[in-house]
């Protein structure tokens, strides 16, 4: 990890859930051009880390600090997040009825290039990144994530990434409901955004998405912690052996 | 003038009123006597649950006064709208009172009777006697006799059989101002398979707050014959210190549709009953209702669909938006008859709560009399998703935008129901109330 070109610090996070701690203290640096990994069990506390650093409103971070670019989020409203330049795909994104794809999509835009920007590229650049993403024109005049299946939400969550430019992308369980196809094509968006300047924290319970999208880094979470970190080799032990040998070795219980 | 005496009866009609064919003024006495037999409606009962009865008596009748002095410029607006034919007429009601229909001449050639009732009651009497207090009748109870006695003028529209009137028509209803009272009347026959598209817009009334609050007592009857298609829109934007009440009854033949878009959206206290009654085989009938409320503004709306034929269609959807101390009541009723055998019937309410002072109260009723039906009704209640705020505002959305997002994103697949023609009116009217809720 390159500690001197942290671009999302996160110091010593605890993060609660109806007063029940799910996370129990993780550090992470992520630097820019960099893609980490957490891998872990379910219940392991990924995804209420995710949540937590997005501004989650059930997930409370009681402790500790975050920030991007040098900047604290843990005063910015989840929308100063999103500006200040985190992003997070959800694991099950929100269907909003009654408004658009695309609708949404420009005011999400317009929100980060300021009230009085050029728009006028904004079609285009829409309608490229839907052909990419293997995503039907007909979507934009659909509601967000209104009837999707698992797959389409998921590649517009990854549309809505590419549009938005964020500097750090936290994917959690970007994978998961995803056939080989679509998998191959969330991947490619994922890789296509990706650049020396920005980072990339996938979250995931399997390791079949690090086939195409390659971690620089990866860490399995358990208990509400990092208990190990390593290369993409870590991945690929996991999936071989499970998470039972992390227990073993570090004498934990997953899932707990 | 009419006035209640210290027992909040009418003693007597005005002169004015006392005048017509002999059938219509005994009608008149009828009602009036009606009126002063029923009693006030006990607040337990049914529809008085949310709303108190007395707000509505009083009878003191407008002034006749300039009208359109608070809608000049929309008058202007569609004049113009008028002459490049993207409205059928325009037809102005002072205080239920003074009606004046303009730029339906070109109407007259086909053979569509647009006018006031007053003239109508002459000139078509056998359409009017024949329909008049036909769906809204002493039956119905205190306030729709009160109506039947009082009202001084009225709307009348006919339109042929086979005849498609393309563009909309627009009435333009105007309250008179602080303490008054106004008792404006609909009557329209849509003859057998023609068209016709209304806009039944009342504003006006009393903005002030410190004074007698101004009254409207409305009553609407629709005929649609055999194979017609009516759409009508009621649209209620009462100035601040208005209380409204109105009654809608729609009577549709076999294989007529009627299509109901009742937008609340103004008034201190609003009391709006609309109901159709699906009365031969393949008559269809569509409710797609919105209403907006902010401040302390009291709503109590009633919907009726009464299936009397086998094989009808029924829908209704209506969406309730509430801030600050902003009430609002929902009762619907779907009755399937014992012989309407076949009946498909559904019925939706969902209200979004914007403030912890508001409060809305939804209450389907299902009178079912046979069981080959299809029916359905759901009905929420509740605040804004806090989850569908922190999804937009992970994308960079700011608080106050994602809220009129997610406010907006409530209503419009109702409005999406609208055919697109009228849409865009009614889009015109909901975004700008929509700016202030």
């Amino acid at each position: 990890m390159s500690e001197q070109q942290g671009l999302l610090e996160i110091k010593d996070i605890h993060i609660s859930v109806e007063d029940k701690e799910v996370v129990k203290g993780v550090s992470l640096t992520i630097g820019r051009g960099e893609v980490h990994a957490i891998m872990g069990p379910n219940g392991s506390g990924k995804s209420s880390l995710s949540n937590g650093l997005m501004g989650h409103p059930s997930y409370k971070i009681t402790r500790g600090e975050a920030k991007l670019g040098g900047k604290s989020l843990l005063d910015m409203a989840s929308d100063e997040r999103s500006r200040a330049g985190l992003f997070l795909a959800f694991q099950y994104p929100v269907a909003i009825p009654g408004v658009t794809v695309a609708n949404f999509m420009r005011s999400a835009v317009l929100s980060h290039r300021g009230k009085d920007a050029d728009m006028s590229d904004f079609r285009k650049l829409f309608k490229k990144e839907m052909s990419d993403l293997g995503v039907d024109a007909s979507f934009a005049t659909r509601y967000l994530n209104d009837g999707f299946s698992g797959g389409e939400k998921k590649r517009i969550e990854i549309l809505q990434m590419s549009m938005l430019q964020p500097s750090m992308a936290i994917l959690d369980e970007t994978d998961s409901g995803l056939d080989i196809d679509a998998l191959k094509t969330v991947s490619e968006g994922i890789n296509r955004y990706h650049n020396d300047q920005n980072g990339v924290l996938l979250v995931t319970h399997y390791q079949r998405l690090l086939n195409y999208v390659k971690p620089d880094f990866v860490h399995v979470m358990m208990d509400g912690r990092l208990v190990k970190s390593g290369g993409a080799e870590l991945a690929l032990k996991l999936e071989d052996q499970g998470y039972e040998w992390v227990e073993n070795e570090l004498g934990l219980k997953a899932g707990v | 003038m009419a006035k209640l005496d210290s027992e909040y009866t009418i003693p007597d009609l005005a002169p004015e009123l006392q005048r017509g064919p002999t059938w219509l003024q005994s009608r008149r006495q009828t009602l009036r006597e009606k009126f002063n037999d029923l009693p006030l409606p006990p607040r337990g009962l049914h529809l008085w649950r949310y709303t108190d009865p007395s707000k509505f008596m009083q009878a003191q009748t407008a002034e006749a006064s300039a009208t359109g002095s608070r809608f000049a410029d929309l008058i202007e607006q569609e004049r113009k709208h008028l002459s490049e034919s993207h409205l059928a007429g325009l037809v102005t009601d002072f205080a239920g009172r003074d009606i004046k229909a303009l730029g339906v001449e070109k109407l007259a050639a086909k053979g569509v009777v647009i006018t006031a009732l007053s003239d109508a009651v002459e000139s078509h009497l056998d359409l009017v006697e024949k329909h008049l207090y036909g769906l809204i009748g002493s039956e119905m109870g205190k306030f729709e006799a009160m109506n039947g006695a009082l009202w001084n003028d009225g709307i009348f529209v006919y339109v042929p059989d086979n005849t498609t009137v393309e563009q909309p028509l627009h009435l333009l209803r105007e309250s008179g101002g602080a303490g008054s009272a106004q008792f404006p009347r609909l009557l329209v026959v849509v003859g057998r398979n023609a068209e016709l598209t209304i806009i039944d817009e009342y504003g006006g009334g009393s903005a002030d707050k410190k004074a007698d609050p101004a009254y409207s007592n409305g009553a609407v009857e629709i005929y649609g014959l055999e194979d017609s298609r009516t759409r009508y829109v009621s649209l209620q934007r009462n100035e601040a210190a208005t209380n409204s009440y109105l009654t809608h009854r729609a009577k549709i033949a076999s294989g007529a549709s009627m299509l109901t878009v009742p937008l609340a959206f103004g008034g201190a206290l609003s009391k709006q009953n609309f109901g159709v009654i699906l009365n031969g085989p393949g008559a269809e009938s569509n409710m797609y209702g919105m209403l907006f409320g902010s401040g302390r503004q009291h709503f109590d709306n009633h919907t009726l669909h009464h299936h009397a034929a086998g094989k009808t269609h029924s829908n209704i959807d209506i969406k309730v938006v509430l801030r600050d101390k902003a009430i609002s009541a929902y009762t619907g009723l779907i009755r399937i008859d014992e012989t309407a055998q076949t009946c498909e019937a559904y019925q939706e309410n969902r209200n979004l709560l914007l403030s912890s002072g508001t409060k809305a109260e939804t209450i389907p009723e299902l009178e079912i009399l046979n069981e080959d039906v299809s029916c359905s009704h759901g009905a929420t209640v509740g605040p804004i998703d806090p989850i569908q705020l922190f999804y937009l505002m992970c994308r960079g959305i700011q608080l106050e935008a994602a809220q009129r997002m997610i406010v907006s994103g409530f209503v419009v697949p109702t409005l999406n129901r609208v055919p697109q023609d009228m849409r865009e009116r009614i889009t015109r009217f909901v975004d700008t109330r929509l700016e202030n809720v």
